[in-house]
C-alpha cells in the first residue's frame, strides 16, 4: 500500500505526473490515480490515493467489476464496469474516480509503484503488510453528497492537522 | 497531431465580451516556440504601439510553453505579457506554481485578452467551457481570500486562479499577479495591467491530458534533465535554501545591497541570511509543478505564515532599506503577497526615500510626516497600506521610484535607480559587470532575468575558454568578453522563457544548451526544432523586442545605468573599487548583436 510521510511533501505532483504517464502514455492530473490536495492557506500538500481500506467501499460494485488483488490493490474489470460510478460514490476519500468512463484507482502499477519513484524527498512509500490497516469510517458520513475533489480536501484537511499543530507548537511555541 | 502544445489559442475581447477558440499553429509555432516567445511576437504583430497601457487597447497575454504540464522537469511557469504601465515599454513577469500546467492542461498555449469589463470580473476557463464571470464580490478582497473565494464558487479546490489584490484594483503601478497565494508575476505591472481592464483574475481548470510525439526518446531526456538537477553540486544548498542563499552569497562577494546600495556589504547578514530564516522559521519545502529542486519554502513566524520569501523580496525588506529584523521582512513578504504589490519596486521607493532624506534632500515634510530614517519598519508598514490605497503621500510613491523622483526633482533622480522605468533588482551590479550590462540592455528595464550571465560568477576559467576562447569570462571583476557572454545567454534566457522553465535551474544551474533544448523539442512536440531553427527563432524575438522598445520610445542613451554604479567605486568588501565600464560594454554588445551604434537592428 503507498503510505506518505506528509511533512516531506512539497506538493510538487511528480507523483500525478509519473503516475498518469505510466497509465496511459499521457499526462494529466485527471489522468492520474494518486492526486495531490494543495491546501495554500496553510501549507499543507497532500497526496491522497487509495488506502486499501479495511471497508473496501469500492467492492461493493453492483456489476461485480471490483476485487482486490493480491497485494491488496483494487482492480477493476474492463469488460463487466458499466461505468455506473458507485464506486466513486462510495469511497470516502476520493481515492477512486472516473475519468473518461474508466474508474481510475491505485493499483500499485502491478508492485512497482512509479509514484514512489517518482518522488525526490522520499515523501511516498510502498509498504507490505498494511493492507486493511486503515479504517475509513469516519469519513464516511462527512463525505456524504461531496464531489470526489471535495472528499479529498476534506480528507486531507483532517488529517494534516496533527503536522500543523507540531509546525505552531516548533515555531511558535 | 500537435503534441505538446495545447492546441490552441484563446482570445477574449472584455469589452464585447467575444470569447474565441483558434487552433495553433505548428508553423508559426517553429519561430517563436511558446511562453515570452509567443507572447513577444504577438504584441509585435497585434499591439497599438501608442496606446496608453492603461486603456482598452492595451493587450494582455498569458502564455505557457510547449513542454509545460509534460514530464519536463522546472517547467512550469507562465508568462503574462502586455506594454508596462509602469515603464511604458515592454512589460513581462512569469510566475511558477501550477497555473501554467493547468492552462495547458485545459488545452490553450496562450491567453490574449484586449478591451475593458465594465464591471468586475474574471476569467473562467475549464477546457472549452469559457465564460467571463461578475467579480463584484471579489473586489476589494486580496489575493488569498480571493483565491479561496473563487474555489469556493466554483465548488472545486483544484482550480488555479491568478488573481490581484487590492494594488492592482487600485491601478498601483508594480501592483503583481499571484497564482498559488505566492508565485508572483512581480516586474513591470502587470496586476495593474489586470486591474485597468477591471479584471480581478483569471480561474482555470484543464481535465485534459498531454501527448508527446516521442514517448520513450521523451522520456528519456526528460531522466537525463532530471540527473542533471539532482546530481548538481549546488543541489542540497537550494533545495534547503532557494534563492535565498544569496544573501550571504552575495555579501560574500561584496554586493549585497545595504542601505540603498551604499555598501555592498551587510554587517548584520547573519541574521536576516536565508541560514537563518531556514533554522528558525522553514517548516517545509515547497515546489512547482513537477520540479525536482523543491526550492521554495514555508514558513510560520510569530504574526504570519506563507510561503517564500524568494531572495529579491528578502533583500528588499532587510539590507537593502537598512532593516535587521528578520521577522519584519517575512511579515511584509505575506502582507505584498495578499496585497499583490511588486516587493522590488516597492522595496525600491522606500530605499529611495530613506537616502533622500538621509543626504538632506527631503525631509519628513515632503513624506506626510513619516520617518524614512533607515530601518524604520513602523514607517514601511503605513507607508504601503498608502501606497496599495494611493492614500496621501501613497498617491506618488503608487507610481514607481521613477515618477516620484521626477516629482520631487532637487537632484533625487541620481538615487533613483531603475533602468527605463523599472527599479533594479538585488544585486550591486558592480562586481558582477555582466549582470550591469544585463540590467543596462534587458528589453523590460532594470533586470537580470533577461539574461542572467549566472556564468561569470562560476570561476570556470577553463570552460570559459573552451566556449567563448576568452578567460576572463568567469572572471566576475572583468569585463572583457562579457558583451559575448550576455549575448549568449539572452538567447538561452529567452530559450528558457519560450520554454517557461525556471531561470534557477535552466541558466543559473547551467542545464539547459541550445542542443539539449533541440531535441526536448523535438521529441516532446514533434515539429523539427533544429538548434539552428531555435537559434534564428530566438535572435528574431530579441530583435522584435528591441524593435517594438524603440517604438515606445526607448533610445540608445538608456541603455545605461544609474550614476553610481558607473562612477561611485564600491568601498570596501570583496568587490572593493569597482565600477561598470558600461559605456564601452554596451557599444561591445550592441556589436556582438549585429545592431547599429545606436543599437537598432539591421534588416
Amino acid at each position: 500500500m503507498i503510505t506518505l510521510e506528509l511533512a516531506k511533501c512539497s506538493g510538487c505532483s511528480r507523483c500525478e505526473v509519473n503516475c498518469s504517464f505510466f497509465h496511459s502514455g499521457k499526462i494529466g492530473r485527471s489522468g492520474a490515480r494518486i492526486k495531490v490536495v494543495k491546501i495554500e492557506d496553510i501549507g499543507i500538500d497532500y497526496p491522497v490515493v487509495c488506502q486499501q481500506c479495511q471497508e473496501r467501499y469500492c467492492t461493493k460494485c453492483p456489476e461485480k467489476a471490483i476485487e482486490v488483488g493480491a497485494l491488496g490493490q483494487v482492480i477493476v474489470s474492463p469488460t463487466l464496469c458499466t461505468a455506473c460510478g458507485a464506486c466513486e460514490l462510495m469511497c470516502p476519500i476520493g481515492a477512486i474516480e472516473l475519468y473518461e468512463e474508466i474508474p481510475l484507482v491505485c493499483d500499485l502499477c502491478g508492485g512497482d509503484p512509479r509514484c514512489v519513484k517518482a518522488c525526490t524527498l522520499d515523501a511516498i512509500h510502498d509498504e507490505a503488510d498494511v493492507s486493511g490497516a486503515v479504517s475509513l469510517k469516519d469519513f464516511k458520513k462527512s463525505s456524504r453528497g461531496l464531489s470526489p475533489e471535495g472528499k479529498r480536501l476534506s480528507y486531507a484537511m483532517t488529517l494534516s492537522r496533527e503536522l500543523r499543530d507540531s509546525w505552531v507548537a516548533e515555531r511558535r511555541g | 497531431m500537435l503534441h505538446g502544445y495545447g492546441g490552441h489559442i484563446l482570445r477574449v475581447d472584455l469589452t464585447s465580451e467575444q470569447i474565441r477558440r483558434e487552433k495553433t499553429d505548428p508553423d508559426y509555432m517553429l519561430n517563436v516556440i511558446g511562453g515570452r516567445g509567443l507572447n513577444s511576437t504577438r504584441l509585435y504583430e497585434e499591439l497599438e504601439r501608442d496606446c496608453d497601457p492603461l486603456t482598452p487597447e492595451n493587450m494582455l497575454l498569458i502564455g505557457v510553453g510547449p513542454l509545460t504540464g509534460t514530464l519536463l522537469s522546472a517547467s512550469a511557469f507562465m508568462t503574462i505579457s502586455g506594454k508596462s504601465p509602469l515603464t511604458g515599454i515592454l512589460g513581462d513577469s512569469a510566475a511558477g506554481g501550477f497555473f501554467g500546467a493547468e492552462l495547458k492542461l485545459a488545452g490553450y498555449d496562450q491567453v490574449v485578452m484586449t478591451g475593458r469589463c465594465e464591471k468586475p470580473c474574471y476569467l473562467y476557463i475549464a477546457d472549452d467551457h469559457v465564460e467571463i464571470r461578475e467579480a463584484s464580490h471579489l473586489w476589494g478582497k486580496d489575493i488569498w481570500q480571493t483565491t479561496a473565494a473563487i474555489r469556493k464558487d466554483l465548488n472545486d479546490n483544484a482550480v488555479q486562479v491568478a488573481a490581484i489584490g487590492p494594488a492592482g484594483e487600485n491601478l498601483v503601478k508594480y501592483a503583481t499577479v499571484a497564482c498559488n497565494n505566492s508565485r508572483m508575476c512581480g516586474r513591470t505591472g502587470m496586476g495593474c495591467l489586470f486591474g485597468s481592464k477591471h479584471l480581478k483574475a483569471v480561474a482555470v481548470r484543464g481535465r485534459g491530458r498531454l501527448t508527446v510525439a516521442d514517448t520513450l526518446g521523451y522520456l528519456d531526456l526528460c531522466r537525463e534533465l532530471d540527473q542533471k538537477i539532482m546530481t548538481h553540486p549546488e543541489y542540497k544548498k537550494r533545495n534547503a535554501l532557494g534563492s535565498t542563499l544569496l544573501m550571504k552569497a552575495l555579501n560574500g562577494i561584496g554586493i549585497l545591497p545595504t542601505d540603498h546600495f551604499q555598501q555592498g556589504l551587510c554587517g548584520y547578514v547573519d541574521r536576516v541570511s536565508g541560514e537563518t530564516l531556514a533554522e528558525k522559521f522553514k517548516v517545509k519545502n515547497k515546489s512547482c509543478f513537477n520540479c525536482n529542486l523543491h526550492c521554495s519554502r514555508y514558513y510560520l513566524s510569530g504574526e504570519v505564515e506563507a510561503e517564500g520569501p524568494e531572495f529579491e523580496t528578502l533583500c528588499s525588506y532587510t539590507s537593502r532599506i537598512g532593516n535587521n529584523d528578520l521577522e519584519f521582512g517575512l511579515k511584509m513578504n505575506a502582507f505584498l503577497n495578499r496585497m499583490g504589490l511588486d516587493s522590488l519596486s516597492s522595496g525600491e521607493t522606500i530605499g529611495w526615500a530613506m537616502e533622500c532624506v538621509q543626504r538632506g534632500l527631503l525631509t519628513r515634510d515632503d513624506f506626510d510626516g513619516l520617518d524614512f530614517t533607515w530601518g524604520n519598519c513602523q514607517t514601511v508598514e503605513k507607508l504601503l497600506g498608502m501606497i496599495i490605497r494611493r492614500e496621501g503621500i501613497g498617491n506618488l510613491f503608487a507610481e514607481g521610484t521613477r515618477s516620484l523622483a521626477r516629482h520631487f526633482g532637487k537632484g533625487t533622480g541620481e538615487y533613483a535607480f531603475h533602468v527605463k522605468g523599472l527599479d533594479m533588482i538585488c544585486g550591486d551590479p558592480r562586481g558582477i559587470k555582466a549582470f550591469g550590462l544585463t540590467y543596462a540592455i534587458a528589453s523590460r528595464g532594470g533586470d537580470h532575468l533577461r539574461a542572467e550571465p549566472f556564468f561569470e560568477l562560476t570561476e570556470r576559467y577553463d570552460e570559459a575558454e573552451k566556449r567563448w576562447g576568452i578567460r576572463e569570462i568567469a572572471d566576475r571583476l572583468s569585463d572583457n568578453g562579457k558583451a559575448i557572454l550576455v549575448e549568449h545567454t539572452e538567447r538561452q534566457a529567452l530559450l528558457t522563457d519560450c520554454l517557461t522553465m525556471c531561470k534557477n535551474i535552466g541558466l543559473s544551474m547551467d542545464i539547459l544548451d541550445f542542443d539539449f533544448a533541440s531535441r526536448l523539442l523535438t521529441a516532446g512536440t514533434g515539429l523539427k526544432f533544429t538548434p539552428e531553427k531555435l537559434d534564428d527563432a530566438l535572435k528574431g524575438v530579441i530583435d522584435k523586442d528591441r524593435k517594438m522598445n524603440i517604438d515606445f520610445g526607448v533610445t540608445a542613451d538608456q541603455d545605461t545605468l544609474p550614476r553610481r554604479f558607473t562612477h561611485e567605486p564600491l568601498k570596501e568588501g570583496a568587490s572593493k573599487g569597482q565600477v561598470v565600464p558600461v559605456g564601452r560594454m554596451v557599444k561591445q554588445y550592441y556589436k556582438a548583436k549585429g545592431w547599429n551604434d545606436q543599437g537598432v537592428p539591421q534588416e
